[in-house]
């Protein structure tokens, strides 16, 4: 009886705000948020291929679109969603075959990968704007 | 033997195994496009659609977009399985995925080859 009051009455935490995410937490919770964005990019990605290929103007058009300031920046997170998943996702890989799994080399990986999908993201984003 | 793991009688496994291998595809496929395009970095509306006129590019971009299909319901599917705990509405959340992938999947197919 005791327990169970015990039980009931633990704290809980639900406020994620409050809580600090060690670094291979953050990448793991991004690699997810990252796949859901770029699930939800989807018909965006296939409305734009058929635009472009469907005529001269249409591909001008398009273009166009994705020349204009706003959507660079749109295109900016994109691309920091995609290489942030991609890295991520290669060193999830790595893990399933038991390479850098202890928490030190597990610690450093992720650092490894938010600063690969930054810098690529950074690359991406000066050839956007040259 | 380890093969056994990948029968029906351990579907967790399959899954496992699919996601990781789907996205593998997709990296290097990815690898692939972006290489290929700066190679043949087309240029005008005829440069770009010469970039999908290729037959074995069209089936490679098919098959890509099939990885992209089979690991979009595994990882989905694991979100709604964490966050919505109302089977209901899980069910019906899944049941759109799939209407969703199955839709996507006919357009990239009619995109590559109509």
């Amino acid at each position: 009886m005791n327990q169970k009051l015990a039980k009931k009455n633990r704290p809980k935490n639900l406020n994620l705000f409050t809580i600090r995410l060690p670094i291979n937490a953050l990448v793991s919770i991004l690699h997810r948020a990252t796949g859901c964005a770029l699930f939800m990019i989807l018909p965006v990605i296939l409305l734009l291929l058929q635009w472009s290929l469907r005529s001269a103007e249409d591909l001008q058009l398009v273009l166009a679109f994705l020349h204009s300031p706003f959507i660079k920046l749109v295109l900016m997170g994109l691309a920091w969603v995609f290489f942030h998943h991609f890295f991520a996702g290669i060193r999830h890989l790595a893990m399933d075959v038991h390479w850098m799994t202890t928490l030190m080399k597990a610690r450093y990986t992720s650092k490894v990968v938010m600063v690969l999908g930054l810098l690529a993201t950074l690359v991406v984003s000066i050839t956007l704007w040259l | 033997m380890w093969i056994e793991l990948l029968t029906k009688r351990y579907p967790g496994m399959r899954a496992w195994l699919s996601q990781r291998l789907t996205g593998l595809a997709m990296a290097l496929y990815s690898v692939l496009a972006v290489g290929r395009f700066f190679y043949l970095a087309p240029s005008d509306y005829q440069a770009w659609v010469e970039f999908f006129q290729p037959l074995w590019w069209r089936v490679l971009t098919m098959l890509f977009w099939l990885a992209l299909t089979l690991h979009a319901w595994l990882g989905i599917r694991d979100v709604f399985k964490d966050y919505v705990p109302n089977a209901t509405l899980r069910s019906v959340l899944l049941k759109g995925l799939v209407i969703l992938l199955w839709l996507y999947l006919a357009w990239a197919a009619y995109l590559l080859f109509a």
